[in-house]
């Protein structure tokens, strides 16, 4: 098991990605504003797509501070904070969670705490050990839900009649929402299996299936592959979304919790969601220290 | 598309691939190793083995017979008129769907047809049964990937007769162009070797095998998906699940700083077909010699309901000394959806290939050194 050292830092660790995001408020999605947001976006209907429901398509980011941490949390200097300085480096926030505290069961919040201090620790197996130590982002693994819908990158939402597709820009990552008829669960995945319906003005979105391989946030929150969340996603004003979830895992946590972030509107012109494969940036952290790069073959 | 009913002409084909079989399976698979060891791995692999591409065959013969049955009722004629395209409900081509890149027929001309386009229909018959029997027959050699055991060669996929000889349809002779000095010395870079650096772009799971351009893989990976808006195309393959967004919106290509390895896409409609233009390609993409001066259109036509035909040219004078086209109908499918295509995250197999190849490589180096 080897720590990631310095020099080996990805970029794809670094919260960098602030793109242009409509900046209407400029407050992260709090839980002291959710009610102030309700008050602002009063009675909202939103335009109709040709085959009559809600049109949320578009680009859309979050602008929380939840991938370092669900929870409310100070700021804190990034790993290797000597070599990151202040690019590494995670701003306060406060966080998504109702009530700003997780259900955990007992062993899961020790388990919690060995995620974290073992967050930057990448242990490149050809087994399922891999998957023991290092955040799944910081490796450039799929980020699963609901993180990939508050990660510091945009995503952008497609509608047809049998499915809403949503591409996350971060890994190229996607989810299918079937619209058309449930699916099942075929297999555990990392980003899970996902059924929508509309309920009013909402898009309700029941996701299974995952694997038990993703966390919530750098802080090494995590759930199981028990794991089922329900979204609903409702449109307020033209630019702005509110998104809410339900998240249950009898294996981990005690009880049901949810969250709730805003999501805003990529409104600049000629915006497009952009490439960001991170295989080739985090094969150096990877394969290095098993020797894979070397040239010389007598090295070995 | 031509529907026609050709039993006999399979029954008298599949015969003759079968006595033709044992001569084909002696030359060993191509090799992802640095030296000829791995033929003779292969070639012990073979002689141990209690199997035979006969008996190996004679296992799937009945799903063989009843596929080959099925699959040659119709044939990719290019040369028989085309369907109106369906139209989508705000009046657009309609590509949406499931669409499976697939092809028996080689990327390039076989020297022996060497001034020969098209098949006959009967020919065309002939050489698909002889390449879904081959198929069919698992190599005694193969432990690992016994792609038939998974439902995932060619024959067990809804591929059809072609009367195309090669994939590529220009230049005419239906060979790549010759490559450029330095697109030579480029593809020599390209080959892969025992370091990480050197491996495929699908080994280290930076991209699938599906391109672009789409050139089939000799096994069934082709699956892939459009979804369509007025706005945009998403096409999605299964390999890597790699998803390209190919924008509608009439919008530039982007500013040439901004590169990937999937390139930068844009979609305009040309009557029943769309034209896809992509380039910023990036530096370190490898396809066949060519990297990120990479130009390449491709044209997708909804010629039949259950056919979409896509062409791809790709264009890039630092590499080929002229541009090439290629043309391939991708036929329908129809299933519950793609599945997630984890690839980096379980790499289990990057490991091992590398400590294979770096064992080789070091033999390679011995035996230099002794002689």
């Amino acid at each position: 098991m080897k720590s990631i050292r310095s020099r080996d830092v990805p970029i794809a660790w670094m919260s960098l990605s602030l793109s242009a995001v409509a900046v209407l408020a400029s407050l992260s999605g709090t839980i002291a504003a959710q009610t102030a947001i309700h008050e602002a976006f009063p009675d909202y209907d939103p335009p109709l797509t040709a085959h009559g429901t809600p049109d949320i398509s578009g680009i859309w980011q979050s602008f929380t501070t939840a991938n370092w941490n669900v929870l409310s949390h100070a700021v804190q200097p990034g790993p290797f904070a000597e070599i990151t300085g202040a690019w590494g480096a995670g701003r306060a926030g406060l966080g998504i969670v109702e009530g700003d505290e997780l259900p955990y069961q007992e062993w899961a919040r020790a388990e919690q705490m060995r995620n974290r201090a073992n967050r930057t620790v990448v242990n490149v197996t050809n087994d399922p050990s891999r998957f023991d130590t290092g955040d799944p982002e910081l490796q450039c693994f799929r980020a699963g839900v609901p993180r990939a819908n508050y990660m510091p990158y945009p995503f952008q939402i497609f509608q047809t009649p049998e499915q809403i597709l949503v591409v996350y820009e971060y890994k190229g990552a996607y989810r299918t929402i079937y619209m058309d008829e449930d699916r099942p669960a075929y297999d555990q995945s990392w980003m899970g299996t996902s059924n929508g319906r509309w309920e009013g003005n909402t898009l309700v979105v029941d996701v299974q299936g995952f694997n038990e391989h993703t966390w919530f946030d750098r802080e090494g929150n995590f759930a199981s592959d028990a794991l089922r969340v329900t979204e609903r996603w409702t449109p307020v004003s033209p630019w702005h979304m509110r998104y809410e979830a339900t998240i249950e895992d009898p294996n981990v946590f005690t009880r049901p919790w949810n969250i709730s972030f805003m999501l805003y509107r990529n409104v600049e012109t000629g915006a497009k969601l952009l490439e960001f494969n991170c295989v080739p940036i985090v094969e150096p952290m990877m394969y290095e220290p098993l020797g894979f790069l070397d040239e010389d073959v007598t090295n070995d | 598309m031509t529907i026609r009913r050709p039993a006999l002409v399979v029954l008298v084909a599949m015969a003759t691939a079968l006595s033709a079989q044992t001569a084909s399976s002696q030359s060993p698979p191509p090799s992802a190793l640095v030296n000829q060891q791995s033929r003779e791995t292969v070639e012990a692999a073979r002689a141990a083995s209690p199997h035979t591409p006969e008996s190996t065959f004679a296992y799937f013969r009945e799903e063989a017979e009843r596929f080959l049955a099925e699959a040659t009722q119709q044939i990719w004629d290019p040369t028989a008129p085309r369907e109106a395209s369906p139209r989508t409900s705000w009046g657009d081509p309609d590509l949406s769907g499931y669409w499976l890149n697939v092809a028996y027929v080689p990327l390039e001309r076989p020297d022996e047809l060497a001034d020969k386009a098209l098949y006959t229909e009967e020919e065309a018959i002939t050489a698909f049964v002889r390449w879904a029997t081959r198929d069919a027959s698992v190599d005694p050699a193969t432990v690992h990937y016994d792609w038939t055991e998974f439902g995932m060669d060619n024959w067990q996929s809804p591929i059809r007769p072609n009367r195309r000889t090669s994939l590529i349809v220009d230049p005419p002779n239906g060979k790549k162009p010759p490559l450029t000095a330095a697109g030579q010395t480029r593809l020599q870079e390209q080959a892969r070797r025992h370091t990480l650096e050197s491996r495929g772009l699908y080994e280290r799971c930076i991209q699938g095998n599906q391109g672009p351009p789409r050139v089939p893989f000799v096994q069934n990976t082709g699956e892939s998906q459009i979804v369509q808006t007025p706005e945009a195309l998403v096409l999605i393959t299964q390999a890597n699940s790699d998803v390209r967004i190919i924008h509608l919106d009439g919008s530039p290509h982007a500013p040439e700083s901004v590169r990937g390895y999937l390139g930068d896409s844009r979609g305009h409609w040309d009557g029943d077909t769309l034209v896809i233009e992509t380039t910023n390609f990036s530096e370190h993409r490898k396809w066949n010699g060519s990297a990120g001066s990479l130009h390449l259109e491709e044209r997708l036509t909804r010629v039949a309901d259950d056919t979409l035909l896509y062409e791809a040219t790709v264009t890039d004078p630092t590499t080929w000394e002229a541009p090439w086209s290629i043309e391939i109908p991708w036929p329908r499918m129809e299933p519950p959806g793609l599945f997630e295509f984890a690839c980096h995250e379980q790499n289990y197999g990057i490991i091992n290939v590398l400590r294979g190849a770096r064992v080789r490589a070091a033999e390679y180096q011995a035996t230099q050194a002794a002689e």
